[in-house]
């Protein structure tokens, strides 16, 4: 090739014919390639993007489903201290473990209750309910291009996204206070930092956005419960059960009129607390509660009265003491056909599924997941059981629960004695404090006093499916030398939540699992005593404009209404209802409904933040624990049923506990952003 | 083998030689009738012929009429004679004078008059250099006006110095130069310096401007050698290095450890750990396995190694083909110290490569070139399994720590990782083994166009790059025990396992490359009576693609892509007004379309005022230039590519709709990274003022440039969101801005005395860069923030020296990080709010890179004798200093103590302990010993900031080269041997350990300094 080319290297043509070929090569590639060249899309072309997640089904379902996730973890209402720390950090519950280490050791509990906790503690509910919002708007914004969806459906998915949107700006107001509401779209981060500053926006507009979206989100979504593949997808009275909770605190002392909080404003100075009071606001809780009751779908839940034992489940029924009024009368009139302790204990256990239960309106189901089904029974089973001995319950709030004819527990002196058999004093076991006798059937399906019985019926080994606990010193779940730091502080334990059948806790012996239970969110108890505590708060008649526009509600202080929604709680517990004289004092129903609060909704992340609503935590949260004398022996039983103060579960309330911190790390990011009174800033 | 046939054949094939006629002779002398020995004397246009004068200068050669003579010798001009008919030819042989019309630069549009250069360029003569070891990063610091370099290991194989040109303009994930081999971008580390023919510095906008958004860091340009016409020439080179290490950190052996251990606690008012008996103990060496007293340093580390270097080109042709053919060996061994007993395989770090290169000229047609060329390399690294805790375990482990071994064979070690016993760890744990292999192979076909119009030229150039590297990691471990501190009733050890034992397992690695580079241009060059015209128009393409292991992603196999157009045109009127424009239209496919290609235009100017009429009455100044350029580069390396894409997946959550018993589960989807499609290059503004003197016959040479550079759109991802926002990836952003000013310069005088050539020659290049805009988040303090400061600058509390008494501490300001008392550092309150605590950290100190670096030597040769000096510098940098054996104690056993530490006159004894108040001296180098940490004294501050300049002895060579005539009796052209020292010697503030290595705890292999005899023979 060489030679031939030397050979004609003379020849003018032949040295032509090279430079034509170098061109003509160069022109090729400069005409072909330089626009594909660099075009690399096409690698991308089957990657997703927001288009196609919109245009299909699956996607668009798949995209929802993240904008769910938020509803977890640190955004959740019931379930380990890991996740709902505000549920033990109040004047009912509290939580021991190790002494030491650990983000949720004893020692950082009393950081808690010292206000020693600072504003970097527990701040991951800020960021996730945000990111829960920009998922959420961009849903919103998308799902019309949906291709594959009916119209039907896409209306349905979008009223959820607005649902969650609404919903995580609540979680935040009740957690915050008043917090920026962000543009509807989202904002866009690609604008300089000092436009992605945003100020607080006052709780009146916070609570009028979130109430407003609610409103919209209800018109859409379905009223009629979901099939089981779709519980967690809120219905029409989820949305509307979440608008009279978040007007409800709006309506409390802490956000009406309060000028304690004078103080809380945005960075010009505004105040963010409404200083002057507004009764009008207490109206719009009651109407807004009146609408889910008005619905007609939701009823409490109970199980029938049954004489002969169903197992360890459903023992027989223990009838409450003769009431004329109530004994011989079929429920919601009186408790004749329903056994009043199952009907509580079973909403929480997992025995009643979501579906078929008339009572819950709102729920996360199975999505709280471990935390709920296995963490939770698991710290609060003893240690003995291989659980971790850890939540309890203050003495406060055993004091709290009625005796079984209604009546008030007596204090001074307390019952002496115990029991001295296994059926004088159902369903005390023998051996047991007579404090704990003769009390109404709510105690025993919340409270795991010292000689309860604990099942695990769901192992193999029948000699060790039941046994009796105590929290005596020296005992394997009181305090003693093996393991120092797992016990139960107050000597009381938790059974809410807890299945006869559950054995999963630390180890599981064989055969034994827990039963998946239901988280209950929003259920139809919490609207009847929005509406009656509301009610109660009314001078005068209002009319309140539906959600959906059409008409008014007509809302006043009505005994026969407010006894008819409480009755039905107390009922279902087997005590009877208040008498006239309470409903004839607002000051003394306030006070019977917020007891009422703190007993039916125990450890279901109420009691922390009423308390903060209603301005009663600096008195309720600085008086100190109380609970059983944990150094007394069995052979001391009668001291160690006599109350002490725990120092280990110390209390303190100071104002800037009302609030949470906002973490210092946003206070920096967003510049305009502005702390809770008693926290600090940056700089 | 292929490749030797292939030489011989073209050698023959070249040689069809012609009839030869006539034989001439002659004499050929020097300007003082001397006669010249050893001329070299060719025949043009016909390889391989040839011979050379004789020590009479005489010479015969046997060629046909009419040809010509090629007549050269180094240092004197190449004269051609045509032959004619004469048989008699005497020649007069003129030295080369270094006339400044025939000095020329290498540009990005090839090589180029330097008179007529306009812009900032560094032209290194490569044969100045003195490269330690064989890796030519570590020569440039110091040597080449315009880079900042620094070494920061000196472990074989990755002891490549970090450099960058005019320093660090940016704090973006590219900051290194753009590096062109023969027209192609390619690494230069792994080169054989021998094959090195030119090497340039392109500094400036107008330099760079042809490479678009890759120049933005400047551009180093490597031609490696061509074959000549003429006769073969063989070049031989083997020299061998005695290497040591150039400082090693210093600690206090076991006996002086445990009293320190002792003051540690208590003057703190803790226990002493060592009763006088137990001190004793270590003193006498009386129970090596409870109280052990080892040398880890002098156990694992060689006192010295070897290097080895040799190589061997040739080059020759004729006048249609050239060639030069080069291989080169290299080995450098480690300084760890390995087990004799192990035969299977060596610990020990160390390196060998092989180079070959091979570049073939052909001329097709007389106006036609074709070049070939193939290079490449095969390159094994080894390390110690554990080989990268070396360092880490040498400070980490004291003398007192474990023993070796325990007496009855038991293997010890303190943890494990980095706490694994030091001789285990570097003997014991298996080895890594490293293949690198790399084949570059390039063809340029060169057609000049006289035809169509005079002093065109077209070039169209292809390369393919191959490049692939293995790695595979034998590892093991013994089961290790550590001892309790007392014995058991009957006096034995009470042993508590550290680690189980691990045979011998196995992982290993792959990576590969591939790049396609195509490449075509236009050139023209005329000279029209007085008017220089030049022009350049390039376009090229390029591709480079990772093809193993590029995982699930599918950016990573998305080759990448570049694209330009580029041009230049210059004009130069009778060699005094100069101006030029340069442009890069540059494309790449990292970001979204319409954002893909970039416009980076540079003009430039120069007025040799030299060449003025009226200033030509000045005899002694041959040259006087200034020139200016102005221009915009860019840089498309963001560090990470499609940043403009967005990416949705699923999270790896779920979400149940449903009940358990009828669950209806979704993955979560949602966006993973958040677009910012505006994305595009960073761009600089570079503005350039230079000046040329050249004085006395180039006597004395001189150039200084004046540099500022504006970076922009620095490329970083935005992480100060506020959580209000939603999104939850930090988006991606152009918004950085720099600014970097400097200079570099460069002077050489030459002069010969006599018999004696003397030369001194000095660099300098300094540089201040200042963060103008970078994302951070609000900052109440401004000194908090990074703008208005260095990129990198050092931050920390400045401290005021040590607490006098306890009447001091409470007239301070309290200190918040934990309890302190006399002896202990005392910081200043810089925000004067009564507290010492974060807000206090301020800007201290420059950074942990030098922004001066300098060289000076001077080299005189004297008949066959040369010598060469040569010293570098570097300043205006600072370190803080920390680590387990900076802070002594503050990780309890963990950790040497520094000789420093362990001399009383450096730190603060408290006189209780000393007996004599003048040991509280509050100025002393460390504070008040603490056992365990010390969260006041052990953190950044002036108080353990270091000053990181130096002055090192570079490079000190004698060399001795035998006479020609003797050489010529041996058919040698030339014969040269030499002893070179490196690293010799270094002036610097840090004491410790080697100051350039910026390190701030001491793990890290020094750098070598060598010792090296060599021997260089040219047939």
């Amino acid at each position: 090739m060489l030679g031939k080319l030397f050979q004609t290297s003379k020849n003018k043509e032949m040295k032509k014919s090279i430079l034509g070929i170098i061109i003509s090569l160069l022109m090729l590639q400069f005409v072909t390639s330089c626009k594909k060249y660099l075009d690399m899309e096409h690698f991308f072309k089957d990657r997703q993007n927001i288009d196609t997640v919109f245009a299909r089904r699956d996607y668009t379902e798949q995209w929802l489903a993240d904008v769910y996730t938020h509803l977890r973890g640190p955004n959740s209402d019931v379930g380990n201290k890991n996740d709902v720390l505000s549920n033990f950090l109040s004047d009912d519950m509290f939580f021991g473990d190790r002494i030491k280490d650990g983000r949720f050791s004893n020692s950082e509990y009393k950081n808690f209750k010292n206000g020693d906790y600072n504003e970097a503690n527990w701040q991951e509910s800020w960021a996730s309910c945000y990111q829960g919002i920009r998922k959420a708007s961009i849903f919103i914004d998308n799902v019309d291009k949906n291709r594959q969806m009916t119209p039907d459906e896409i209306i349905d998915r979008k009223a959820q996204a607005r649902f969650l949107r609404a919903y995580y700006y609540w979680l935040l107001i009740r957690k915050y206070g008043p917090v920026p509401l962000v543009p509807e779209h989202g904002l866009d981060y690609t604008e300089s930092y000092s436009d992605l500053s945003l100020p607080r926006n006052t709780h009146d507009e916070c609570v009028d956005f979130i109430t407003s979206e609610l409103a919209l989100a209800a018109k859409d979504l379905p009223a009629s419960l979901r099939d089981s593949r779709n519980l967690v997808r809120p219905t029409r009275g989820a949305a509307l059960a979440a608008r009279a909770k978040v007007y409800l605190y709006a309506a409390s002392p802490l956000y009406n009129g309060n000028a304690d909080m004078a103080d809380l404003v945005d960075d010009k100075g505004r105040q963010l607390i409404a200083q002057q009071y507004n009764e009008e606001k207490w109206a719009r809780a009651a109407a807004a509660a009146k609408e889910v009751i008005d619905m007609g779908i939701y009823k409490l839940y109970t199980y029938p009265y049954h004489a002969e034992s169903q197992g360890p489940d459903y023992p027989p029924t223990i009838v409450p003491p003769f009431n004329a009024k109530y004994s011989n009368a079929n429920y919601p009139n009186g408790w004749k056909d329903i056994d009043p302790m199952e009907s509580y204990r079973a909403l929480f256990n997992g025995n009643v599924p979501f579906l078929g239960n008339p009572e819950i309106i709102f729920s996360r189901v199975t999505e709280i997941g471990s935390q709920l089904t296995t963490d939770l029974p698991m710290h609060q089973a003893p240690y003995s059981l291989n659980g971790w001995n850890t939540y309890g319950l203050t003495q406060k709030q055993v004091d709290a629960y009625a005796m079984n004819d209604g009546s008030d527990v007596p204090l001074n002196p307390r019952v002496s004695g115990f029991t001295a058999n296994n059926t004088s004093h159902l369903p005390l076991p023998a051996n047991v404090s007579l404090q704990y006798a003769n009390r109404e059937p709510r105690f025993y399906a919340s409270v795991a006093y010292s000689g309860s019985i604990w099942y695990r019926t769901s192992i193999n080994l029948i000699s060790e499916r039941e046994k009796q606990i105590f929290y005596y010193r020296g005992l394997a779940d009181g305090k003693q030398p093996a393991s120092p730091e797992f016990y139960i502080r107050t000597g009381i334990g938790i059974k809410k939540y807890v299945n006869t059948l559950d054995a999963a806790f630390r180890s599981t012996p064989e055969g034994g699992y827990n039963v998946p239970k239901t988280e209950p969110a929003i259920r139809y108890a919490e609207i009847l005593l929005i509406y009656a505590e509301a009610m109660n708060e009314l001078s005068s008649a209002y009319n309140v404009p539906a959600y959906d526009g059409n008409g008014s509600i007509s809302v006043s202080r009505n005994v026969s209404e407010m006894s008819k929604a409480i009755s039905q709680i107390r009922i279902r517990g087997g005590i009877p209802d208040h008498e006239p004289a309470i409903y004839a004092s607002r000051e003394a129903l306030r006070k019977s409904i917020k007891r009422e609060w703190q007993i039916e909704f125990l450890a279901e992340n109420h009691r922390y933040f009423d308390l903060r609503r209603w301005k009663d935590a600096p008195v309720e949260e600085a008086t100190p624990v109380m609970g059983c004398n944990m150094d007394m022996t069995a052979n001391q039983r009668d001291l160690f049923h006599t109350p002490v103060i725990i120092a280990s579960l110390p209390t303190i309330f100071v104002k800037k506990m009302y609030l949470w911190p906002i973490p210092h790390e946003e206070l920096r990011r967003n510049v305009r952003l502005t702390q809770n009174p008693g926290w600090t800033n940056p700089y | 083998m292929r490749k030797l046939l292939i030489i011989i054949f073209l050698s023959f094939w070249i040689s069809n030689l012609l009839a030869q006629d006539v034989i001439v002779t002659g004499i050929v002398t020097d300007p003082t009738n001397a006669p010249m020995p050893a001329v070299s004397i060719t025949i043009k246009d016909q390889a391989g012929l040839g011979t050379s004068s004789n020590a009479e200068g005489k010479y015969q050669i046997k060629t046909d009429a009419y040809s010509i003579l090629v007549f050269s010798f180094v240092g004197y001009k190449t004269q051609e004679i045509k032959v004619g008919q004469k048989s008699l030819v005497n020649v007069t042989m003129q030295p080369a004078d270094s006339s400044i019309m025939d000095q020329v630069v290498i540009t990005a549009t090839g090589i180029k008059k330097k008179i007529t250069n306009t812009g900032a360029i560094t032209t290194v003569n490569i044969g100045d250099i003195r490269v330690p070891g064989a890796n030519i990063t570590n020569a440039l610091a110091g040597n080449v006006a315009g880079i900042i370099a620094m070494q920061t290991s000196g472990e074989p194989g990755f002891n490549n110095s970090q450099f960058w040109i005019r320093g660090m303009s940016t704090f973006g994930a590219n900051q290194g130069a753009l590096i062109m081999v023969d027209g192609f971008e390619r690494p230069f580390n792994e080169i054989n310096i021998e094959d090195i023919e030119s090497f340039s510095v392109l500094k400036d906008a107008s330099a760079t401007a042809l490479y678009g958004s890759k120049g933005a860091n400047g551009v180093i340009l490597i031609t490696t050698k061509n074959g000549k016409a003429g006769r073969i020439a063989i070049d031989g080179r083997v020299q061998v290095g005695y290497v040591t290490r150039t400082r090693t950190p210093e600690y206090v052996d076991g006996y002086e450890y445990a009293k320190l251990v002792n003051e540690a606690l208590t003057t703190r008012n803790r226990e002493p750990l060592y009763s006088p008996n137990e001190l004793e103990i270590i003193r006498n060496n009386l129970d090596p396995d409870l109280y052990p007293n080892v040398d880890w340093m002098n156990l694992m580390l060689r006192p010295y190694t070897n290097n080895v270097n040799a190589s061997l080109n040739f080059k020759g042709g004729g006048s249609t083909a050239r060639y030069f053919v080069s291989t080169a060996y290299y080995n450098e061994g480690g300084m760890y110290e390995s087990d004799a007993s192990l035969k299977e395989y060596k610990t020990n770090a160390n390196r060998e490569r092989w180079n070959y290169r091979t570049n073939f000229d052909f001329d097709i047609t007389k106006t036609t070139l074709l070049r070939l060329g193939v290079a490449g390399f095969l390159e094994k690294k080894n390390s110690p399994g554990l080989g990268h805790f070396i360092w880490e375990s040498l400070v980490g482990t004291n003398p007192t720590a474990t023993p070796v071994l325990y007496s009855n064979g038991l293997v010890p070690a303190y943890g494990t990782g980095a706490q694994t016993n030091p001789w285990v760890l570097s003997t014991q744990t298996g080895y890594k083994e490293f293949w690198q292999n790399n084949i570059n192979t390039n063809v340029n076909l060169e057609q000049r166009l006289d035809f169509i119009t005079k002093g065109l030229r077209a070039v169209a150039r292809v390369a393919f790059d191959a490049d692939s590297r293995n790695e595979i990691f034998r590892q093991k471990w013994p089961e290790q025990f550590n001892v309790e501190k007392r014995r058991d009733r009957n006096g034995n050890l009470v042993f508590v396992r550290k680690s189980t034992e691990s045979l011998m397992f196995q992982t290993s690695a792959a990576s590969g490359t591939r790049i396609l580079e195509l490449n075509g241009e236009l050139v023209y060059n005329r000279n029209f009576s007085g008017h220089n015209v030049d022009a350049l128009v390039r376009y090229f393409r390029r591709e480079s693609r990772s093809s193993v292991n590029v995982g699930t992603d599918i950016a990573n196999g998305i080759p990448n892509r570049n694209l330009s157009f580029s041009g230049h045109t210059g004009y130069a009127f009778r060699n005094k007004y100069l101006a030029a424009f340069d442009f890069g239209y540059t494309g790449s496919e990292n970001f979204r379309v319409g954002k893909q290609f970039g416009f980076f235009p540079a003009v430039s100017g120069g007025w040799v005022i030299s060449e003025e009429n009226w200033f030509r009455k000045i005899a002694w100044l041959d040259l006087l230039k200034v020139r200016y350029s102005h221009g915009w580069v860019g840089n498309d390396n963001l560090g990470r590519r499609f940043a403009y894409l967005s990416t949705i997946a699923t999270s790896g959550s779920t979400f149940n709709f449903g009940d358990l018993v009828n669950p209806n589960t979704f993955a979560a989807l949602g966006y993973t990274q958040v677009a910012s499609d505006e994305l595009t290059w960073e761009t600089g503004v570079k503005k350039d003022l230079g000046l040329e003197i050249n004085i006395l016959k180039n006597m004395f040479t001189f150039y200084m440039d004046l540099f500022e550079e504006t970076r922009d759109d620095i490329f970083i991802q935005r992480n100060f969101l506020p959580a209000i926002v939603g999104v939850t990836s930090a988006p991606f952003a152009n918004v950085g801005k720099t600014l970097n000013r400097g200079f570099d310069g460069n002077f050489s005088f030459r002069k010969r005395l006599g018999q004696v050539d003397f030369t001194v020659r000095g660099n300098i290049t300094y540089y201040k860069n200042e963060i103008v805009e970078r994302d951070e988040q609000y900052n109440y303090y401004p000194y908090r923030s990074q703008e208005g400061f260095r990129i990198d600058q050092r931050r920390g509390l400045i401290a005021e020296g040590l607490f006098k008494d306890y009447e001091e501490i409470r007239n301070s300001p309290r200190q918040t990080y934990g309890s302190y008392m006399p002896g202990d550092i005392k910081y200043r309150d810089v925000n004067g709010d009564g507290i010492i605590n974060d807000d206090d950290i301020v800007p201290i100190g420059a950074s942990n890179r030098p922004a001066l670096i300098y060289g000076l030597g001077t080299s005189a040769s004297w008949k066959g004798i040369d010598f060469n000096i040569h010293f570098q510098g570097a300043g205006r940098s600072a370190y803080f200093i920390d680590g387990p054996s900076v802070y002594p104690f503050t990780a309890g056993s963990w950790g040497n103590i520094l000789t420093e530490a362990g001399n009383p006159a450096n730190r603060w004894i408290s006189s209780a302990i000393s007996g004599d108040p003048a040991t509280e001296n509050p100025d002393a180098k460390y504070p008040r010993l603490s056992y365990g940490g010390n969260a006041n004294n052990y953190r950044p501050s002036t108080y353990w900031l270091r000053d990181g300049q130096y002055l090192r002895l570079k490079t000190l060579e004698l060399g001795y080269s035998f006479p020609k005539l003797q050489l010529q009796k041996l058919h040698l052209s030339v014969a040269r041997i030499y002893a070179v020292g490196q690293n010799l010697f270094v002036w610097d503030k840090l004491k410790i350990w080697d100051p350039e290595l910026a390190n701030g705890n001491g793990m890290a292999y020094p750098p070598a300094r060598t010792v090296t005899v060599g021997l260089n023979i040219t047939l």
